[in-house]
């Protein structure tokens, strides 16, 4: 029954943010079909898209996380019967499922946007690099959210996450590696991109392996 | 086999301004247990910590057989919850509430939950958000009772609700239980609403359970007795007094054991009883609480 349980919670947090996915999808699609239509419009396209995903993260995380908690819905949720553990891991894979959804659609049309429009393919590491910063970014909120009430702790994570933003992508387009291949027709995949790449992934799934450890161990829920 | 449906023994949870200490909590299938204190007494931690929600730090919590919180989701497959601080999904509709519960539960019973929609003048195309405070509670009562579970653990759950809304709550609580295999924890500081349904009472304040019985030794045990008194005599120490005023020569005490071993001390001490006065729950709740509270001052 428990686990069952479980799917029906996942499938409530999406029933919940099923307009706000919709929204950000529709939205996240009009920034990448505006990203070939000229050097401005790619900027104002790229920056949308960014903020799109980041918007989404932000309302996601804290629509299902912390506002559930704030509001004593909570308190429902956890009458039904599950154990703590499972509510938690419900929470991260109806908040995964939501986010990567819409986070996929728009980096695969992003990447085949890139690739079939006149937009070199050289830039293709450096968009990869900033979608892997959002979606690690992504990771660390949720696992915030989870570990903690604390609204202070959530608003500074947001606020770190928003602003290191400013300087990863002056970090990445002073890149040797990109700067000698943004203009290339291929995209070439050089070890430190990966490795930056890898960083934020790794970054943003042990900080929500972390979370989901330290909450499970909890016993003191609400 | 015990038919115990909440265990609870030497349970104890610190907090930095809180502690509950020692509580000790038992009922049985088809009973329903008044949960007594004042705000602040550790009414709503007892409860969520048989919940599974809190963990105590000492003691032992077993809830329909289940050690609690370990078999948390086990248990609350049979626990209906409903506190006055529990809210549902605001955006969402009352029925898309009663589909969720209804899938989650194989026990919902459909008809019911018509009735009780029907009886509480509830619509399942309602939003949460435009519900009423009253009608928020009505309808988290119905997602709860319309699953059948054996056990309700009700916190103040009438807290805020007129007197009409107050009554249609109690008297569905007094059907729930007309099924002996259920039982409820109904806890308040309200203790019209106490004396009206339960049959069991515990009373609780600062951390600690103070008193519990069944009603009737409460209504029965608890006296307050009007002495005449003459000038330079005084009245010597009764059986259970727990407090005693003065007002000229009228002596009044308040007793908890009252009985025929207490009437005869009034013979042998040659006092003159004007009157013996039964008490309402919210007179000895309220007298239990303060000379608990001077016993340990002292």
């Amino acid at each position: 029954m428990t686990r069952s349980v479980m799917w029906q919670l996942v499938l409530k947090d999406l029933y919940l943010v099923r307009w706000m996915l919709a929204g950000s999808l529709a939205a996240g699609a009009v920034a990448v079909a505006t990203l070939p239509m000229g050097s401005v419009a790619a900027y104002v396209g790229g920056v949308s898209l960014i903020c799109v995903l980041i918007i989404f993260n932000i309302f996601l995380v804290m629509g299902s996380v912390a506002q559930e908690r704030k509001d004593k819905v909570l308190l429902f949720v956890l009458s039904l019967p599950i154990s703590t553990t499972q509510y938690i891991v419900a929470k991260v894979i109806a908040n995964a499922t939501a986010f990567l959804t819409v986070w996929l659609a728009l980096a695969v049309a992003t990447v085949v946007t890139i690739d079939v429009t006149a937009i070199p393919n050289g830039l293709l590491p450096f968009w990869i690099a900033v979608l892997a910063y959002i979606l690690g970014y992504f990771g660390v909120l949720l696992a915030v959210a989870l570990a903690t009430d604390s609204t202070g702790w959530q608003a500074t994570t947001i606020t770190i996450g928003n602003v290191s933003l400013n300087f990863l992508i002056p970090y990445l387009l002073s890149r040797p590696s990109v700067i000698a291949h943004r203009d290339s027709a291929t995209a070439v995949w050089t070890g430190d991109i990966l490795a930056i790449v890898a960083i934020e992934l790794v970054i943003g799934i042990a900080a929500l392996a972390s979370a989901v450890y330290a909450r499970s161990r909890t016993g003191d829920f609400v | 086999m015990s038919d115990l449906v909440i265990d609870v023994a030497g349970v104890s949870k610190t907090y930095r301004f809180f502690r509950l200490t020692d509580v000790d909590l038992r009922l049985e299938a088809g009973q329903i247990l008044g949960f007594v204190g004042p705000n602040g007494a550790g009414k709503t931690t007892t409860i969520r910590i048989l919940m599974g929600m809190l963990r105590a730090d000492r003691g032992s919590v077993r809830v329909l057989g289940h050690a609690m919180p370990k078999a948390q989701a086990i248990a609350k497959a049979d626990i209906g919850f409903v506190s006055e601080d529990l809210r549902l999904h605001a955006a969402a509709t009352l029925g898309w509430h009663i589909r969720l519960v209804a899938a989650i539960y194989p026990s919902w019973d459909a008809a019911y939950a018509a009735t009780l929609l029907s009886r509480f003048n509830l619509h399942p195309e309602q939003p949460i958000k435009a519900l009423s405070h009253g009608e928020r509670v009505k309808a988290a009562l119905l997602l709860v009772l319309a699953r059948r579970p054996r056990l309700l653990l009700l916190d103040e759950p009438t807290t805020g609700l007129d007197p009409v809304a107050r009554h249609e709550i109690l008297g569905e609580l007094m059907d729930v239980v007309r099924d002996e295999r259920r039982a409820i924890l109904f806890s308040s500081h309200n203790t019209q609403d106490v004396e009206q349904i339960s049959d069991q009472i515990t009373f609780i304040d600062r951390g600690r359970i103070i008193d519990a019985s069944d009603k009737e030794t409460f209504l029965d045990r608890w006296r307050r007795l009007q002495f005449d008194v003459p000038a330079g005599m005084s009245v010597p120490a009764l059986p259970g007094a727990v407090s005693s005023a003065t007002s000229g020569r009228v002596v009044v005490v308040t007793t908890k054991a009252y009985g025929p071993e207490l009437e005869a001390a009034v013979q042998r001490a040659g006092l003159a009883v004007r009157e013996v006065q039964r008490m309402t729950l919210e007179e000895i709740f309220v007298a239990n609480v303060m000379s608990t509270r001077h016993e340990e001052a002292r």
